[in-house]
């Protein structure tokens, strides 16, 4: 408890009477990475902000590094970086000036990672905001955020617009930040980089966490898909052990409980094995359930 | 020429629909600007003794006509209407012109919706043309509705469709303009800033023109001044406005021609490399950085104010003494040519403070837009308490106010002081002081709007509007001093007094005061960005 960076519970914000935010509870250790995913238009971006103190909670007790984000706005945002998903720099400032700019707000940052960052993500410091591309602006604000030793890092869907180049110097950096011992709340659609850089997950669905653990705990809940070609027809008592399952000629097609596999190989073999692919529940089918789903997980 | 403006059809269609709106304040302002005079005047003025009375006023302070023009008429409602609305009424159907080109060309390759109207089929000179032909229907409205009204109000038909076509004119010449400045800067806040400096300069020039009383070439050699020479109701001469039309078309073709010789989203200008490290790392230097550029047009365009305001008030003695009515309210002994050389220096000063306003007005203004365009978010994200990010816009919008209104007064004092007529140096100077805790209630205004109601961002302005009538054109109308206080000039002591009256800048301090208390408690407890 004394270890949660961000500790929410019941978070209420309503913008006139649309309900953006309904009894939302988020808990990040520190050190950890915490991946924070959800459909457009969940309320990913106004928890951002309330924990930021650009939005005021209409409910619900918000903690952050100890702190009250509305109230406590300086001491803690020394402690922070955030980078937005849809960055806006001046048009007329050049990008190296929009990093010494947000560093220095921040409190100073650390010279030699600041070079060492523009040159790994490849940035022309010297170009006006109104010249960058949306890669490039997102690549400023992310190099003036990163530059900077802080304990916690709020990422806003950091990566949209990055090319796939970029995007694996960015997860090496988090990699880097993580080793350091900063916790991150990360927030992203890019199902890879979250499960590449997540230690644990929260989902948000219509202003409420609907699910949160960690990756495995996630996938546990899901059913691990077979793919068998067999020699010999199985019969239907077989097929009734192995849970949904549908036959297509010689093709199966079963899904199965995650601690169930073993059983279902032994099942299947007497019936002569020639081509086999069990998959894990993979994030994407997770999500598409979660997401797809009108009334969420029970 | 003919694909190039393919599409154009469709565009318009849709951006009449959807933008077209935005010039109806345009378009209401002017008629409300003739009507009312239509409207009041016989009710304020019902006779012809009380009509003289008042030309001989307006005579008597040559600041109206810099602004309005000549008086040619004002024993009708229809040259009085005529005096009172022509030149303003044509130069805010000017601005909304510029605003509606300027809106539907630049604004829209620096916000990224050109790319996507320019992929789909579309001539490269559609979109130009759009922004144009909005602007020629906008201000072709403003000016059927504004002489229809002022006609079926009760004027007469003639001189206020006249008057409406004035307005029309200066509508389009002026989107002829925003047509190609919208070329020239690369990007929509230059391109607005070069138009409507260029407005701004012209109509300084007619009037200062008019109200010496220079020879007839200059008012010629300034298309605003071709409005000026219509004279309705007095002589109601529809051919100057032939030039108008004609300068429109040049303009336009210019403007094409610059359009297909550069490149989308590029300006006239090719950006250099700017520095790899930062200056500004505070949020002070950050405001000042964001509002440098129209910060230095505004100091430039004030020491031009201070010239021609200094110049204008050597020559309030040739004024005086040409004048027949005012030779009569002198001989009875109602003032003194002293006093009203006083009166005339406040009103001068007075204006300067008004327009001062304005610019600091935009430095709280860009707050909010600079907060809509999410960049404000990654500051606050910063160790930056909301107080301080507000106090140094808010400081940096009364040093603005405060050394614009300096410059403009020691150029004024500098120049009265050495004409001879009875003014000092440290008179003139200590009078433009007085001048400045006034503008600041009106940028305390702003302040308090953009703390604490940043959607009603457009109050803004109010106070400068409100100001700007009440001192220029209160006094004509004999309007109580319960309302004339309501604008913070009208509480500008007299300087040159025996005893100067103190109390009056006391009081609108204290509202300043408890509207920049308004503002920041509201800016600390909002919501962002909403």
């Amino acid at each position: 408890m004394s270890d949660a960076v961000i500790d929410v519970h019941g978070l209420s914000k309503s913008f006139g009477r649309f309900r953006a935010l309904d009894g939302l509870d988020l808990q990040v250790e520190r050190g950890q990475v915490h991946g924070f995913l959800g459909p457009n238009g969940a309320g990913k971006s106004t928890t951002i902000r309330v924990l930021l103190g650009l939005l005021r909670a209409d409910a619900g007790t918000v903690r952050l590094l100890g702190g009250d984000p509305w109230a406590h706005v300086v001491a803690l945002h020394r402690r922070l970086a955030y980078v937005p998903g849809d960055v806006s720099l001046w048009p007329g400032m050049t990008g190296g000036e929009a990093i010494d700019l947000l560093g220095a707000l921040r409190g100073g940052l650390d010279e030699r990672r600041r070079a060492e960052l523009l040159d790994r993500f490849e940035l022309d410091p010297t170009k006006r905001g109104r010249q960058y591309s949306k890669g490039n602006r997102q690549k400023v604000a992310i190099v003036a955020a990163l530059a900077s030793d802080v304990e916690l890092l709020v990422l806003d869907e950091p990566t949209s617009g990055l090319d796939p180049l970029m995007e694996s110097v960015f997860q090496e950096v988090i990699g880097e930040a993580k080793a350091r011992g900063t916790t991150v709340l990360l927030s992203s659609h890019i199902l890879a980089e979250v499960e590449s850089l997540a230690d644990r997950l929260s989902i948000i669905r219509d202003g409420r966490v609907v699910q949160s653990g960690t990756l495995a705990d996630l996938r546990g809940r899901t059913r691990t898909t077979i793919h068998a070609t067999l020699a010999r027809t199985p019969d239907a008592t077989t097929l009734a052990t192995l849970g949904s399952a549908r036959l297509d000629g010689d093709r199966l097609t079963a899904t199965v409980d995650p601690t169930r596999v073993g059983d279902a190989m032994a099942a299947l073999t007497p019936y002569g094995l020639t081509t086999l692919t069990v998959a894990p529940p993979s994030l994407e089918s997770l999500f598409l359930r979660l997401y797809g789903d009108d009334e969420g997980p029970r | 020429m003919s694909t190039s403006l393919t599409g154009t059809r469709p565009l318009l269609h849709a951006t009449l629909r959807h933008d077209g709106r935005r010039f109806a304040p345009w378009v209401a302002i002017a008629t409300l600007l003739t009507a009312s005079s239509v409207v009041v005047y016989p009710w304020v003025f019902p006779d012809v003794a009380a009509r003289r009375l008042l030309a001989v006023a307006i005579d008597a302070n040559p600041t109206l006509s810099l602004i309005f023009g000549p008086a040619h008429d004002l024993t009708t409602v229809d040259g009085f209407n005529a005096w009172r609305a022509l030149a303003l009424g044509g130069f805010l159907v000017a601005l909304g012109a510029i605003h509606a080109v300027t809106r539907a060309t630049r604004a829209q390759e620096d916000s990224g919706q050109a790319d996507l109207l320019a992929s789909g089929v579309l001539g490269r000179s559609a979109r130009l043309l759009t922004g144009v032909a909005l602007a020629v229907v906008g201000s072709l409205a403003a000016g059927v509705v504004a002489g229809v009204v002022a006609a079926l109000c009760g004027g007469g038909w003639e001189s206020s469709l006249l008057l409406g076509a004035t307005f029309t004119a200066s509508g389009w010449m002026f989107a002829g303009v925003a047509a190609v400045t919208a070329q020239v800067g690369s990007d929509a806040r230059t391109a607005s800033s070069l138009a409507v400096g260029t407005l701004g300069l012209l109509f300084a020039l007619r009037g200062f023109c008019a109200a010496l009383d220079a020879p007839a070439w200059t008012l010629w050699a300034n298309p605003l001044g071709w409005t000026l020479q219509t004279r309705p109701a007095s002589g109601d001469h529809w051919a100057p406005l032939l030039l108008a039309v004609a300068l429109t078309g040049a303009l336009v073709v210019v403007a094409f021609v610059l359009q297909a010789r550069r490149d989308f989203g590029q300006g006239a200008i090719a950006p250099r490399p700017g520095p790899a490290r930062g200056t500004a790392r505070s949020t002070w230097h950050l405001a000042v950085r964001v509002n440098r550029a129209p910060g230095v047009t505004w100091a430039i365009a004030f020491v031009a104010l201070g010239m021609v305001f200094g110049y204008f008030t050597t020559s309030i003695t040739d004024v005086v003494a040409s004048n027949a009515g005012v030779q009569q309210i002198l001989a009875s002994g109602a003032t003194t040519p002293d006093e009203l050389t006083a009166v005339f220096l406040r009103t001068v000063l007075s204006l300067v403070g008004i327009v001062a306003t304005v610019p600091g007005v935009q430095v709280l203004l860009r707050v909010r837009s600079e907060e809509l365009d999410d960049r404000v978010e990654p500051l606050l994200a910063g160790a930056v308490t909301r107080a301080r990010y507000y106090a140094s816009h808010v400081v940096l919008a009364l040093t603005v106010v405060t050394v614009n209104v300096l410059v403009a007064g020691t150029l004024v004092a500098l120049l009265a002081s050495r004409a001879g007529i009875g003014v000092s140096f440290a008179d003139a100077l200590v009078q433009g002081i007085a001048t400045v805790p006034a503008a600041w209630t009106v940028v305390a205004l702003s302040v308090a709007v953009v703390g604490a109601r940043p959607v009603a961002s457009p109050a803004a302005w109010a106070g400068v509007l409100v100001s700007f009538m009440l001192t220029l054109l209160g006094p004509t109308f004999g309007l109580d001093d319960w309302v004339l206080g309501i604008s913070p000039f009208w509480h500008v002591p007299l300087t040159t007094a025996a005893t100067p009256d103190w109390s009056g800048s006391a009081w609108t301090t204290l509202v300043t005061a408890a509207l920049v208390a308004v503002g920041f408690a509201g800016f600390r407890r909002r919501d962002l960005a909403r």
